[in-house]
């Protein structure tokens, strides 16, 4: 996680990270905050910010808890 | 415990091929070896060494005991094996016999370790509805298993003993419908009874339980009634209860209330006396329980708590205690002993929900709660009315029986509890005879399938088998006659449901015996 | 991150105060993935976990307490626990393995023996579209099926849940 300003920006490793947990945990805090979501060739990059900005932070490790949960009861990244 | 020195496994130099699978645990100066099936031995150190190098020989007493016992590869008999396996796990080829039915929440007792969730006696909205009821016993009665057990819990049960009397008469007139063998039990105060109640359950041949926490003093102390006679009025009961048994003509050393103790921090040192006040109280039985983690329980944890290792020591002094007595022509058993000794000496499992591989939670008892919410045990709703639901399954309006028992957490946690998956048990030399419970993992340690090196129960069933194999070691005649005696179990026909009709044949496949638990009296 | 741990050999471990995170090195040689999920999962509750992927040998575990406060002691016991679940998860994951089988009939048999065979009432609301179960161990596949050639190596997947993949563009080397 690294905090450019007043964005975070969080990297899920594709073998890691299930891409539609990350898509749904993306849909479940979408009204608390602004997020881009791009794609590297070994991972998923999003670049978000909460809309209130002390959240920030907690809005990323909220969001990143979920998508691993997701994740895990989908049985893994793949 | 005791000490027992552990083995130098380097000395003995292990050698691989002419063992059947085992696993060993040095027991004082001799090592206890277990097989697959739960077959056991108890070794010289020597001989133990000699059956590790495979250096065993042809025609000794050690090679003759050995085969006895089915440890040697070249003569292990598989059909032999693949029975006691299939004893063991008998229990799998039927479903829920315990059904719990909590009629409601309200009590009339505040007792300082108590995990039912209870409610004040005007919390009438608390109370489980007829309608409710009947849909509950309908489920129940939907269970694969021939026999079952409809256990009124609470709160205080006869709190809502219309509710009570309403299922007694709906659940026997269904079983007699559908064929099932029917029995009734209530875990009751007893402070709220009187004739016209106890007619009406000693008629229906409800088997009555109570908690005893010992002598009074600490009876009272922990179960508090706003009059402060909690203990006089369960003896009061009890004495009474008993004496009808006597009066229908009923053997007395079968048919008595049984007592429940729990173990607080103030029992501990109290091992004497609470013996001699159950058998004062004409008890032929005790279950020296320690505490759990739920309920009420956890939020006063810190003040009746206490190590397991104390614990052990007292169940030690206890035990011990209760073996002198048998030899002094007094018959009294302690529960947890006669569990796994009925598993040790007898091949058999006594089906306590809690103690086998995998455990009941769902597949052995379900429990009903007052609003017909459905949950996979007791804990499990306890678990709920803290605010964690994770153990429901469904409610009695929309859940068939089969969404209940085949329901994905029931499968977890069969999957959970099946000791053959469990790191360390895997390996332990108790594995055959113990289990372990989900639910107390998952409220302990965050997840149903526990970390078995730090859980405390673990340590009890440990300590416990520990013992009992010092016993068995140690071959005092007494003390084997009163284990056999401990294990022997003795059907109470009087608390079955009567039927007018022939009774059903037994379905080939669920040989499924009579429930443990306040029923099953091994004496 | 800063090492403050002197009982754990270096490079495994560091922490941060500030952020009251802690940060574990895993070796993925050691430590079955499917272990690491299951230590993750159990201490989402009450921690922040990330996992990240610093080399393919390596998966690093990052978790922070919520609430964004946590003295070293701490910290260290979080480790610990955290050390202990991985450990669990990882011996359990090995013994599944071997005793599948095992596992398997006990589970079946034991959920089977409770549901019974379906009355005509459970039959007629079954729902016959449903898709069947998995089949772990093959046994529904045809001998040619079974032993045939392996598929292509650009084989199409059918992953109808995921988006559109947006334009690739380098994310930023990041630790949380």
């Amino acid at each position: 996680m690294t905090e450019a300003s007043i964005y975070i920006d969080l990297r899920f490793a594709r073998d890691l990270y299930a891409g539609p947990a990350i898509d749904e945990a993306i849909k479940v805090f979408a009204r608390f905050g602004e997020f881009h979501l791009s794609e590297a060739p070994d991972a998923w990059c999003l670049r978000l910010r909460a809309l209130r900005p002390a959240m920030t932070r907690r809005l990323a490790h909220e969001l990143a808890n979920y998508a691993l949960g997701l994740t895990v009861q989908r049985g893994g990244a793949t | 415990m005791s000490s027992t020195s552990a083995l130098d496994l380097v000395a003995l130099r292990p050698q691989a091929g002419t063992q059947a699978f085992f696993r060993h645990r040095p027991i004082g100066d001799k090592v206890l070896i277990t097989g697959f099936e739960g077959n056991w031995l108890l070794l010289t150190r020597e001989d133990f060494g000699r059956f590790a190098a495979g250096a065993v020989e042809a025609g000794s007493e050690l090679h003759r005991r050995l085969v006895a016992g089915n440890f040697l590869r070249a003569e292990y008999d598989v059909r032999r094996a693949v029975a006691a396996v299939k004893a063991r796990r008998r229990f799998l080829h039927a479903g829920p016999n315990l059904h719990i039915f909590v009629v409601t929440l309200r009590c009339n007792e505040t007792c300082v370790y108590c995990h039912a969730s209870r409610a004040n006696m005007d919390q009438v909205q608390t109370d489980m509805s007829p309608e409710i009821a009947e849909k509950a016993v309908e489920l129940a009665l939907r269970s694969t298993s021939p026999f079952i057990t409809i256990e009124f819990q609470g709160g205080e049960p006869l709190v809502n003993f219309p509710v009570v009397q309403h299922i007694c008469r709906h659940a026997s007139r269904r079983a007699q419908e559908l064929g099932k063998q029917l029995q009734f039990t209530m875990v009751s105060n007893f402070a709220l009874m009187d004739d016209a109640k106890l007619d009406f359950l000693i008629e229906h041949r409800v088997q009555l339980c109570t908690s005893i926490d010992g002598p009074e003093p600490l009876h009272n102390a922990q179960r508090k009634l706003p009059t402060m006679d909690a203990h006089q009025r369960a003896v009061h009961w009890i004495k009474r209860i008993n004496q009808r048994y006597v009066d229908m003509g009923l053997d007395p050393t079968l048919y008595h209330v049984e007592a429940l103790l729990t173990t607080t921090r103030e029992t501990l040192p109290l091992w004497k006396q609470v013996v001699d006040t159950y058998i004062g109280l004409g008890c032929k039985a005790l279950f020296l329980r320690p505490i759990d983690p739920f309920g009420f329980a956890d939020r006063t944890r810190l003040r009746l708590e206490y190590p397991r290792s104390a614990y052990l020591e007292f169940y030690r002094n206890a035990l011990d205690y209760m073996l002198e007595l048998n030899r002094q022509g007094v018959q009294v058993l302690e529960r947890y002993a006669g569990i796994f000794l009925t598993k040790i000496l007898r091949g058999e499992d006594p089906n306590f929900l809690d103690l086998r591989s995998p455990a009941g939670a769902g597949i052995g008892q379900l429990a009903f709660n007052h609003d017909g919410k459905i949950f996979s045990c007791d804990e499990g709703r306890m678990l709920h009315e803290m605010g964690d639901s994770k153990f429901l399954l469904g409610d009695v309006h929309t859940s068939s029986y089969r969404d209940l028992v085949g329901h994905e957490t029931v499968r977890a946690m069969v999957l959970a509890s099946n000791l053959d998956g469990q790191p360390d048990c895997v390996n332990c030399t108790y594995q055959p005879y113990c289990g372990t419970i989900p639910t107390f993992n998952y409220k302990n340690q965050g997840s149903i399938f526990g970390r078995m090196r730090e859980s405390s129960v673990c340590a009890v069933h440990k300590g416990i088998q520990d013992l009992l194999f010092e016993k068995l070691a140690a071959g005092d005649p007494a003390v084997l006659t009163a284990f056999d005696r401990w294990t022997t179990h003795r059907p109470r026909e009087h608390f079955v449901q009567p039927t007018p009709e022939v009774q059903p044949e037994p379905s080939p496949t669920a040989e499924v015996q009579p429930p443990a638990g306040c029923d099953s009296v091994p004496l | 991150m800063q090492s403050a741990y002197p009982d754990i050999p270096p490079g495994l471990v560091a922490h941060d105060l500030t952020a009251a995170a802690v940060q574990l090195q895993l070796d993925a040689t050691l430590y079955p993935l499917q272990a690491i999920y299951g230590a993750a999962y159990i201490f989402i509750d009450r921690c922040y976990v990330f996992l990240d992927r610093p080399r393919p040998e390596q998966v690093r575990v990052v978790l922070t307490a919520k609430g964004g406060q946590a003295d070293p002691g701490a910290l260290r016991a979080l480790v610990g626990e955290f050390a202990n679940e991985l450990l669990s998860c990882a011996w359990r994951h090995q013994v599944t393995l071997d005793n599948r089988v095992l596992l398997e009939t006990v589970t079946m048999q034991a959920i089977a023996g409770a549901m019974g065979q379906p009355s005509l009432d459970d039959l007629a609301s079954f729902d016959f579209s449903d898709q069947g179960f998995d089949d772990p161990l093959g046994i529904a596949l045809s001998w040619e099926e079974k032993h045939g050639k392996k598929a292509p190596a650009t084989a199409v997947t059918t992953d109808t849940a995921a988006t559109e993949p947006a334009a690739a563009t380098p994310g930023e080397e990041s630790a949380p």
